[in-house]
This record gives C-alpha cells, structure tokens and sequence, in this order.
C-alpha cells in the first residue's frame, strides 16, 4: 500500500498529464491514438444519430396521436382562471396603487387598458360575427372560411363607461376607476347550465376595517359573460376568437386607505375555492387611491 | 516493621525516585509528574536491559523489595499497583465514537451536499434581505440536504458500529486468575491485579499472568509458540542458561501457556512492559494502512465529484453569461451538483459491504473492518503463518517403524481410520511401550467427547501418543491399570529418555517389563537386539543401518523421531518382591531390545492442500513465514502444497546434481526456503528480488520483526497483502497487511487485535472463500455504480435544458432526490446479491493501480449510452405529458420565463386556452412525476442488464438472484406511492400519474436492454477486439 501512498510531487503529476495529453512513443493523444479516436468518434457520432432519429421518430408518432383541436386531458383546467386589467404586481399579488392629483401614477394604469382594448377594436373584431342568442352557441361543423368555426364579436363600446371611449382616463380621474376581468378560455368549456356566468366584486372583510359594502358598475349590465361566447372551440377552430369581457366601476373605494377587492366568476362550474390557485375563478387586488 | 524494611530495600534501589515520592507523599503534588516522568525512563532502560534472569533469588528480593516466602504485602502491592497500572495490555487506542460519527458526515459525498445546503440557505438568505417575502423553496431544499447527509452518515455510522459489536462481543474474555503469595498466605486474584514483585505459583494448563522469573520449578515446561510461533515444549527451571532473556530457562513469559509441571516465580514485568506487551505496541505502532476499496471509493468519489462540480461551475458560468440573475445561477449548480452526485450509493455500499461480511462471517470468515471484505478479493499474496493455520497445532503420529519397514498412519482430523498392518508380533510390543511409557493423562469427565477432542495433561509428544494409543487399543487408562507401574524416570534433556518398569497384566508372567522411548540414537546404543515380527534377533550392522535409513528417512520430512525399545526382566534376578529405585537404577538400561520407531508431526489441515491449490489458481502466491525449522516448514509446504511435488529448492538442485550451492543456477530453482538468519543478511533489494523471482517460497525461523520485513517486501512488490497468524509474534504483521487474519480459536489477543479479519474456525480454506466472496463484491459493487451512475446523466439533462433551451423544467432537485434515495436504494444493494458469471477464482487478482472499480469504460458506458438513452425516454414520458395537456414540444422551447412567472396567469397553451401559474405549476409537478417514472421504468431495464457484465441476462438466469426482483418490486412499489399516495401533498411536488405514462418510456427501457445485449454480445464473439476494450467494464 506504501506505493500507491506515495505523493507525487506537482511537477511530476503535470510531467504525467502532459504525457497523457501527448504520448510521443506510442502516439496517443489522450490515452488514444489519432485513428482510434476517429473510430471512436464515428462511433459516437452513428450512435447519437440513430437515438436522435429514434427521439424523433417517438415525438413524431406522439404528434400523430394529438388531436389538433382539443387537447387529450384536460383534468388540469378544470376551472377557469381569472385575470384583471391593469395588472401591476407587488410583492403578494396585484397591487394598485395610484394618486388621483398625480397624473403619472395612472397614467401607466390607463394605457395598458387601452392596449389591452385594441384587440376589440371593431377593425380587430371584423372576423366575428354578432350574436345575439342568449344560449350556448354549438358548432358541430366547420361553417366559417378556411375550415373554420364562427367567432362571436366582443368590442370595447360594450364595455360602455370603461371602454375608454367616453372616458379615456377610464374612471380613475375621479377615484372610481374601471378594472377589466377576464375569463381564461378553456376549450369546450360550458361554464353553467342556463344563467351566463356572472362577475362579482366585494370587499373582501377585513377584520378591524368596517367598510360600507363596495357599489359595483358593471358593464355589460349586470356583469354577465354572455352564454353564445362559450364554447371555446380552440385556436385553429376559432383563430379569432376573443376573450369576453366584463368591466367593473368600482364606485365608492375609500380613498387614502388599502382595500382588498375580490372578484369572483359566479357560474355553476366555476370554482373558486381551491385553497392553493389564487387566481381559479376569481381575482384579488389590493387597491389604495390617494387623493 | 516489615513495612519499613521494604522501604529500605527500595529506598536502596530507586533512591532518587523515592526520596522525590516521599516528598510528593508529604504533600507536594506538583512532583508527582516529574516523578512518573522518571519512573517511566527508568522503566523503558530496564526494558531494554533485562537482567533478571541473572540475578540470584536474594538479588531479586533487593530489587523488587520482596520476600520469597511470605511475597508482597498487600498495602505494597495496592501501591504498586496504583503505580504501575493494573496487569493487563493497554486495548489498541479506539478512534472516539463522535469522531467516527462525524467523519461519515464529512466523508465521500458529504462535504459537496454540505456546500449544497449552505449555498441553499446563503441564496435564500441575500433573497430574504433584498425581499423579506422571498419563497421559502431555497430553504426547503437545503434542510433536505442537510437531511439526506445526516441520515446517510448516521446510517453508515450505525452500519459500521453494528459490525464492531460483532468484534466487541466476540472479544470478550473470561478474567484470568492468578495464585499469588502476599501477606505470607495463598490467594486467588484476577491476573490483572498482578504486580512486579508478587510471588505467584503456576502449575500445568495455566496461561502464564505475567513475566515470571522463576525460582523453583518441578517439570515444568511451557509452549512458547505464541510468542514465538514454535509449538515445541519447552522446559523451564530455576537456572540462568543463556544471556539472552528469551533463551535462558529461567524466565517464562506472559501470555504463554504452561503445559505440565509446577514452578513458583517471581513477576518481573506487568502488562504493557511484558515481552508481550511491547510486540503488542510495536504492532499498534504500525499505522492503518487505507484499503483497496477505500481508496476504489475515493477514486469514485473524486471521479464523480469532479463531474459534478465541472459541470457545475460551467454551467454557472453559462447562466451568468446568458443573464440569469446570480441568485438564480447559484440554485442552478446545487441542483446540477444535487443531479450528479448519487447519495445513496455510500450507503447502498455499506450495506452490500456489511451483507457479504454477514455471509463472510457465516463461512467462519469474521471481517471487523467492513472495507476488509473486499480487501481479500484483491489479495495477490498471502503470507500464512505455519502452526494452527496450516497445521491442526497439534502432533500427532505420522510415521511408525517396525519390522523393517514404514508405516504411515492417518494424519486426518479425525484420526480415526488408522489402516497400517497391525498383525505383526511387534506391533503388539510397540503398541504396550506406547500406552505404558506414558505420562500423559486424559483429564477425567471427559469420556463422552470424541477422543481427538479430550483435554490432556501432559506435552504435545506424550498427548500425541496417548491418543494414538486409546485410537487402537482403546481404553490406555485400564491398560495401565493392569499393568502396574513399580517405577518411572521421567525424560529429561540429559538422559533423553523416559523409562518405566510395570509389573505384567497376564498373572502367570512374572517378570516385569522394562519400556523405554527416547531420542532414537539414544534408544538404538542401549539395545543389542531388535524385534523382527514379533521375535528377538541380534541387531547386526545391516539391522543399524536400515535403523539410520529410516531415521534419516522420517527426519527428513521434518517429523520429530522417537525411538522404542523395552526389556523383559529376568524373574530370578528381580522377583515380586524386588524394589526398584530412579535415582540408582538398579536395573539393566543396556542391551535391550529394540521395537521400533515413530515419528510425529504437526500435521497439515486436511483442506489445506486444496486451498492452496485454489489460491494458485485463483493466481495468489502463497508464502509460507514461520518461526518453525526449515525443515518442518518445508515438509509442511510441501505436504500442502506451497512448494509444489515438482519443484525444487537450490539447495535440492545442489543435492541432486551433487554440486555446490553455489554452482546451482538460481533460475532453475521454482522454490526457496529462507531462514530467519538470511534474511537478516539480505538488503531490501534482494528481498525484492527473492519475493519476484521464486513462485515459492518459505521463510523459516523469522522473528516478528522479520515478518513485518517480509510483508513490507510484498507490498513493495505492488502487491495486496493478506497475513495469517495466530501469535503474538504475527500481530505486527497482521497489523502492516493489508488484510490481517488471525485465528479464532488458538489466536492470541494481541493478534485478534491487530488484524482485520478473524477465521473462527482456524481455517486457512476459509481465506480462500474470503477471497472468492471479496471478488464477487469488487465485481457487484462495480454493477451497483454502473447502476447508480447511468441515472445521473437522465437527472442532468433536465437541469441543462432548462437553462440551455428554456424548457418549463422536467425534473425538480427534490423529486431527484426521491429516485436517489427512494426508488434506486434497494434494487442497487440487490445487486450485491448477484452471482459470479463466471468462475472468479480462475483468474489473476486484480491489480490495484490498473484494474479500478470504477474505470473509463464503466464511467462512459453508464454516462454516455445508457445514460442518455435514459435521458431520451425520459423526456419522451414528459414531452407526451405536456402535449396531452396542449403544450406541443415546439412551444415548449424558450418558454421558462413565461412559465416561470407568477404574474402571469393567462398563459396560451397551442390550443388556446390559458392557464394561470399554479395550474402550470400543476402541470410542471406532473411533468416531474412523469420524467421521475421515465427513469425509473428505465432503471429497472437497467437494473436488469447490470446483472452481467459479459453473459447474456439469460444464461446468468433472470430469476436466480430473487433480490433484484424484490428490487423492482420496491422501485415499482415507491413509485406508486409517491405518485398515487403523496400525490396530494404539494410540498413534495408529485401529482397523481395517468395509468398510461408509466408505460411510455417502456420501449426505451427495452432497446437499453436489447443495446445492452448486444454490446454483451460482441464482447463475447470478439475478446480483445476495439469494442471489447471499449464497451467492457
């Protein structure tokens, strides 16, 4: 065992890497000749050419067994998810802030809901069409041009006091500002059975604030997602589809306070009760108005 | 009064130490460790100087401050005691069990998962300061590391303890007692109470309790052979015979066993100082050497630490230069590092190590220390000692001479079968002399134990003769009986023969019988006629010299001669009545008869021959090294087979051609037999020599020192040494091997304690199935790697994709460590259960520096074909999950900040619909379950092709090891109930797996056992063709 113990000295271990590196008497680089290394090389090179050509061949036989417009499972979108405009993030979730004498503060807030809007635009919308049915609008077949489905139309004027239209500071001139709420799409998703799904925004309770309950506007009235949007037949059945969308005015946010605003999608199968998604059926932000 | 006198005899010798005691009595303390400081110089000077056994009686009770009579007081001896430290050898220094504890938490591995969690909570903790409310994910991941390290270490810990029990267990003795005169009376004390200067008495069977010299002796004799591995008797008296202290007759030493006789004598060394005692430190002096698969392991754990942390840190650097944030890069290397570095195997081969001790241990091969184990399997030379390993340490009669002719006898065990011609007249004469002129005795209540297996009183000669004669004539103590013994003289050196005189059992005789053994040449001057069957005839010259040719004959096989001869007496010259007295002898002891002759030996072990022969072809070089007679030690070798029936010595070569030894050329010569005395004229360099150039070799009449020369000389030779012994004399040896065996039953402390291994059963065939077993664990160990490593590659590919192409990632660093620790634990201890392909103990021992447990084939193989086959079907189970749920391949690429990000909860999948983060962290977790079942469906495959290296899976049979399909099992099992059990708790980031992805990857586990097969294939059709060299590990 002495000998294996024996230190080398660094000078040595290089001499010896060096002659690993370069072996003069038998001519191996490495630990292999010139020709054994291109052998080896070819080897390797044959043997991760027919495993990548396996791979793909594997992945392409998966994308032959996909359906191209409803995806094979869908147990992990049960329920849809919701999401707000303007969405700034704080540390815990949305967080609006703004100062109703500070332009800046809100300008920043106006404009991503303007941006968010030019997509229904009606020059956005014209592939769609109207509709006006209070029911689930089915397409079995492909009716639209190019082997697609009809899309029905959702423009910004519907969102009438919050499309920005009238009021391009969107209410947050005057502390009652608008928020956007939108359903993510879900294919083939029926969110009720008869009643259009509906947005519902409270405060949410906070133990030592007693506030008076929050005065909603709702555009469209009533705060509805109406029933002919859904279903959602995919992106290459519906290349145009668009989100529908509900805009709530929230009328008496106290100012110079921090409140909690949830708003939830009240539909038969909308759940918002799962303890770990905070954003599956209903939407929470914190909002402090300054004056 | 008497107090005072023994102050005055001390005062007298240590006068300067005493008077500083006495001051130190009135009270001053701070001279008592300049004091001890003294005592212990002058203590090693006496060491050094031993003169004991030329001084006489009344020297002696000056220098101990004794009373040969009356002994010790007992207030002295406590005081002496309390000096000196009790009687008894200091137990070899224990590492501390916290400093064992702490080196499994350090070792292998350890110290890179340790950085892991550190840099966990370093990361979290520059989080926490710039966002108090940074995810705790950082956290959790270093306590888990921190975790898996503590519990492995504890585990090894435990593993390594629960072997040591084992040793601790066995190792306890019973307490030895001592009869010691103190106060003027006899007592019994426990031997470790003992103390230089007490009087103690010792008769046959005791082990001696401490360096005597003694002073009065009736027939005693000792065997020496623990100390110095020579089983001959030796005697002992009172006379100072020889200037050397372990020559001369008057001293008997520790730990050595008296065997008949009394003596009385006065201790003059205690414990660590006896003779004993300083072999025992010179072999704890000798430093533990590293094993094989210590170092293999660490060789391992460099390889694939250093993998790990190259890959590691060229990641970072790639992270830092593609712009992740710092913090980000830093997660990135502990999961590559988490990837890379198996942490179950240290374990995992602990207990492959511990289970082949278990069934070590059940072949009677005790391993104390667990990497011992495989330390055998890599053994390339065995030096064994002699007496009570290769022989049955005892003698026994091997030869008889009568008639004019030799008779062999049966050497065996059993001894039973003792198929000689027993017709003859004479034998009928020799077999009387045999069980008349016989001292020994079997020890009453014993009649039920085999005749071999009785205790007898009496020297190893007489104990050989006694049972050889109760073999044939059956009961020899009723034999006896009726022929009554009128009177004996017992052997002594200067007559060299031992006499009795017995009345005759047939009542009608009324002679008595004179019966005489002796040494041969001695016998042979005393007779003037020898019995040919059975009838007196004159010993003529031709008589004498056929009497020479078969002394020379049985002396020349190394067996110790005894010569028989007896005498009727006339009845008128000596009627009934007649009194015979020893010290006149007044009876003939001349012109006897003589009957015949019988040689004794130590006889080989009957499985000996046949271990030997395996180790030879196993390619171990056995070497024989005692402390015995060259000429013994080479009957011996030859008999079993160390110097094989065709080769010679020079000094054979010399004999045969009838030339000088030095003419012989040394080439010719396979065989050498050293003696002690050459070897200390020999310079290393010819040591080296000698040690390579003869296949065969004997070392005779070595010294311990010499034994540590010898084994030194082999491992310069680069080869792994094993040494067995059972001596005291062994037990610095056994401590420089690499693997020290000692013998369970005969082997002293000292020896036990210095060595590695223990062969309970005294056995040298048990090394050989030492061996067998300790190559069958190199091999299975280096399948369990080959296992262990394949999957770190399918665990890393994740980690540089994701940061590479942006995948959502595949695998998290926890469920990682779930297949590491979960899934991949049993199945690659089952390997260790794994039978030899292929005759093992055919081929050469594995060179330590070439032939490494983990080699550049078995580290690309693993890595680079298996592995990324893994790879591949592991990210095809998750790609399939990911596109069942609407995410195609091609989108999936450069996703990672999309995905990743919490802000960002309407995600569009290639169907359109959105997903918020959690729902994608959802999918992510399925993806991960899904990736963690894509390995482990492919382990199993690559469970399955590791069971061979070279055969095909179904000639090794798929279903002879059972264990690798409890190991599937439980992989399969673990599987299940991470996904469909733990699915539910988040924190551990499984979700409930569709049935039908645990199949996906099942064609991908199948082509890495069709690959497997047909990389075996080649092997096996093309030996030493490029692939051979390339593909075999």
């Amino acid at each position: 065992m002495a000998a294996l113990q024996e230190k080398k000295s660094c000078s040595q271990r290089m001499e010896e890497f060096r002659h690993y590196c370069w072996n003069p008497d038998t001519g191996q680089m490495l630990g292999r000749t010139l020709s054994r290394w291109v052998w080896i090389s070819l080897y390797y090179v044959a043997f991760y050419v027919v495993m990548t050509g396996l791979f793909a061949l594997c992945i392409y036989v998966l994308m032959q067994t996909i359906d191209p417009y409803t995806p094979d499972y869908q147990d992990q979108l049960k329920s849809p998810g919701v999401t707000l405009r303007p969405d700034v993030y704080g540390e815990k979730g949305l967080e609006i802030h703004y100062n109703i004498s500070d332009n800046r503060t809100w300008t920043s807030l106006t404009h991503t809901l303007r941006s968010f809007l030019a997509g229904y635009s009606p020059a956005a919308q014209v592939d769609n069409i109207n509709c006006t049915s209070k029911t689930y609008f089915f397409q079995e077949s492909f009716g639209a041009p190019n082997h697609t489905k009809f899309s029905c139309k959702f423009t910004a004027d519907m969102l009438e006091n919050c499309s920005g239209l009238t009021d391009p500071s969107f209410g947050f001139k005057e502390g009652k500002p608008c928020f956007i709420i939108k359903m993510n799409r879900i294919v083939r998703f029926l969110p009720s059975n008869s009643t259009p799904p509906r947005v519902d925004c409270t405060f949410l309770d906070m133990p030592h604030q007693a506030l008076t309950p929050l005065q909603v506007e709702y555009y469209p009235p009533n705060g509805t997602f109406s029933l002919h949007y859904f279903p959602y037949y995919g992106k290459k059945a519906q290349p145009h589809y668009s989100n529908p969308l509900v805009a709530a005015k929230l009328l008496n946010v106290p100012t110079n306070t921090e409140v909690v605003v949830l708003c939830k999608i009240l539909a038969d199968h909308v759940t918002f009760d799962n303890p770990h998604d905070p954003y599956e059926g209903k939407v929470e932000f914190k909002l402090k108005i300054q004056k | 009064m008497r107090q005072r006198k023994l102050e005055i005899y001390s005062v007298e010798h240590h006068a300067a130490t005493d008077i500083k005691k006495k001051e130190g009595r009135d009270g001053k303390k701070d001279n008592d460790l300049e004091l001890k400081r003294n005592q212990q110089k002058e203590e090693l000077k006496k060491e050094l100087d031993l003169d004991d056994h030329k001084l006489s009686n009344k020297e002696l009770e000056t220098k101990y401050g004794t009373d040969i009579i009356r002994g010790l007081s007992s207030t002295r001896a406590a005081e002496l005691l309390a000096q000196n430290g009790p009687n008894a050898l200091t137990p070899p220094k224990q590492t501390p069990e916290i400093i064992k504890f702490l080196k499994q938490m350090v070792g292998g591995f350890s110290i890179l998962l340790w950085v892991g969690a550190v840099l966990c909570w370093i990361a979290f903790g520059i989080q926490y300061v710039s966002n108090p409310s940074a995810s705790l994910d950082s956290v959790y991941l270093g306590t888990v590391l921190a975790v898996v390290v503590i519990l492995t270490g504890i585990f090894a810990y435990y593993q390594e303890a629960k072997s040591t029990n084992i040793m601790a267990s066995f190792c306890k003795m019973i307490p030895q007692q001592a009869v010691v005169i103190r106060d003027s009376e006899k007592k019994v004390i426990p031997a470790e109470q003992l103390v230089v200067g007490d009087i103690v008495e010792i008769k046959g069977g005791d082990q001696i309790p401490a360096d005597i010299r003694l002073l009065s002796a009736q027939g005693c004799k000792v065997d020496n052979s623990s100390l110095t591995g020579e089983s001959e008797p030796q005697s002992r008296s009172s006379e100072f015979t020889h200037e050397n202290p372990l020559e001369t007759k008057n001293i008997t030493f520790y730990s050595t066993t008296c065997l008949e006789g009394t003596a009385t004598g006065m201790v003059i060394n205690t414990g660590d100082r006896t003779i004993i005692g300083r072999i025992a430190s010179l072999a704890s002096g000798v430093g533990n050497e590293k094993t094989p698969i210590a170092i293999e392991i660490e060789h391992f754990v460099h390889i694939v630490a250093g993998v790990a942390v190259s890959v590691g840190i060229l990641f970072f650097i790639i992270a830092v230069c593609m712009k992740y944030h710092v913090l980000d890069a830093i997660i990135f290397l502990i999961a590559i590092i988490v990837a890379n570095v198996p942490e179950g195997l240290l374990a995992t081969v602990t207990v492959a190590l511990s289970l082949t001790a278990k069934r070590m241990a059940k072949k009677n091969c005790l391993v104390k220390n667990l990497e011992a184990v495989e330390t055998l399997g890599s053994t390339s030379i065995i030096c064994s000692d002699k007496t009570g390993t290769l022989t049955q340490n005892r003698m026994t009669v091997a030869h008889l001479w009568f008639d004019n002719q030799i008779f062999v006898a049966d050497t065996s065990e059993d001894n039973l079968n003792q198929g000689f011609d027993q017709s003859s007249g004479t034998w009928t004469s020799l077999s009387k002399i045999i069980a008349l002129c016989n001292r020994a005795e079997f020890k009453p209540g014993e009649e039920s134990v085999p005749i071999m297996k009785r205790v007898v009183v009496g020297d190893a000669s007489e104990t050989a003769l006694l049972k050889f004669s109760e073999v044939i004539l059956g009961d020899v103590m009723e034999i006896r009986k009726r022929n009554h013994k009128v009177v004996e003289i017992p052997f002594n050196s200067t007559n060299k023969f031992q006499l009795s005189i017995h009345q005759t059992e047939d009542p009608n005789d009324k002679r008595f019988l004179l019966v005489m053994k002796g040494a041969p040449e001695r016998i042979l001057e005393k007779c003037s006629t020898i019995m040919i069957n059975g009838k007196e005839q004159p010993l003529d010259k031709s008589m004498a010299q056929a009497f020479h040719t078969a002394y020379m004959e049985l002396g020349g096989l190394g067996e110790r001669v005894l010569g028989f001869c007896h005498f009727y007496l006339p009845a008128d010259e000596f009627p009934e009545t007649y009194s015979f007295d020893s010290e006149s002898m007044n009876f003939p002891t001349s012109n006897l008869c003589f009957v015949g002759l019988l040689s004794m030996i130590d006889p080989p072990r009957s499985t000996v021959p046949d271990a030997v022969t395996k180790c030879r072809s196993a390619g171990i070089k056995v070497i024989m090294v005692t402390g015995d007679h060259p000429i013994t030690a080479k009957a011996i070798a030859k008999s079993v087979g160390i110097i094989s029936a065709n080769s010679e010595t020079v000094e054979d070569i010399a004999k045969r051609c009838n030339i000088a030894v030095e003419q012989v050329n040394k080439r010719d010569a396979k065989a050498a037999v050293v003696t002690g005395m050459e070897l200390k004229d020999m310079s290393p360099e010819q040591l080296d020599e000698l040690l390579a150039n003869y296949p065969e070799i004997v070392f005779a009449r070595t010294s311990p020192q010499q034994k540590l020369i010898i084994v030194e000389g082999c491992q310069r030779q680069d080869a792994v040494v094993a040494v067995t012994g059972d001596g005291v004399n062994d037990s610095p040896a056994l401590k420089k091997a690499d693997i020290g065996g000692a013998m369970g039953i005969t082997g002293s402390d000292a020896a036990k304690n210095a060595a590695d291994m223990i062969l309970l059963d005294d056995n040298f065939s048990s090394i050989v199935t030492g061996v067998e077993e300790g190559r069958l664990i190199f091999d299975n160990l280096k399948k369990t790697i080959a296992y262990t490593l394949t999957k770190n590659i399918a665990e890393l590919c994740p980690f540089l994709i994701y940061i590479i192409l942006g995948l959502p990632l595949p695998i998290g660093t926890i469920t990682l460590l779930f297949i590491d620790l979960g899934t991949d634990i049993i199945p690659s201890i089952a390997l260790a259960y794994e039978k030899a392909e292929s005759d093992i103990m055919n081929r050469k021992p594995r060179h330590k520096k070439k032939d490494r447990l983990v080699n550049q084939q078995l580290a690309v193989y693993s890595y680079l074909h298996i592995g990324l086959m893994q790879a591949l079907g592991a990210f095809l189970v998750y790609f399939t999950v990911y596109a069942q749920q609407g995410f195609r391949p091609t989108s999936l690429f450069h996703l990672r900040i999309a995905w990743d990000s919490d802000h960002l909860n309407d995600l569009e999948d290639n169907y359109g619909q959105e997903w918020t983060s959690y729902q994608r962290q959802y999918l992510e977790w399925t993806g991960y379950t899904a990736f963690f079942v894509g390995i482990m469906v492919q382990q199993i495959a690559d469970l399955i092709i590791r069971k061979t290296r070279k055969n095909s899976i179904f000639k090794q049979g798929l279903f002879r090891n059972k264990v690798i399909w409890v190991g599937i099992a439980s992989q399969i099992i673990v599987a299940l109930l991470l996904s469909y059990g733990l699915g539910s708790i988040t924190a551990l980031n499984f979700t409930m797996l569709k049935a039908q992805y645990w199949f996906v990857a099942v064609p991908h586990a199948i082509l890495i056992w069709v690959y497997d097969e047909m990389r075996k294939l080649f092997i096996r059709l093309y030996p030493g063709s490029w692939w051979d060299k390339n593909m075999y590990y």
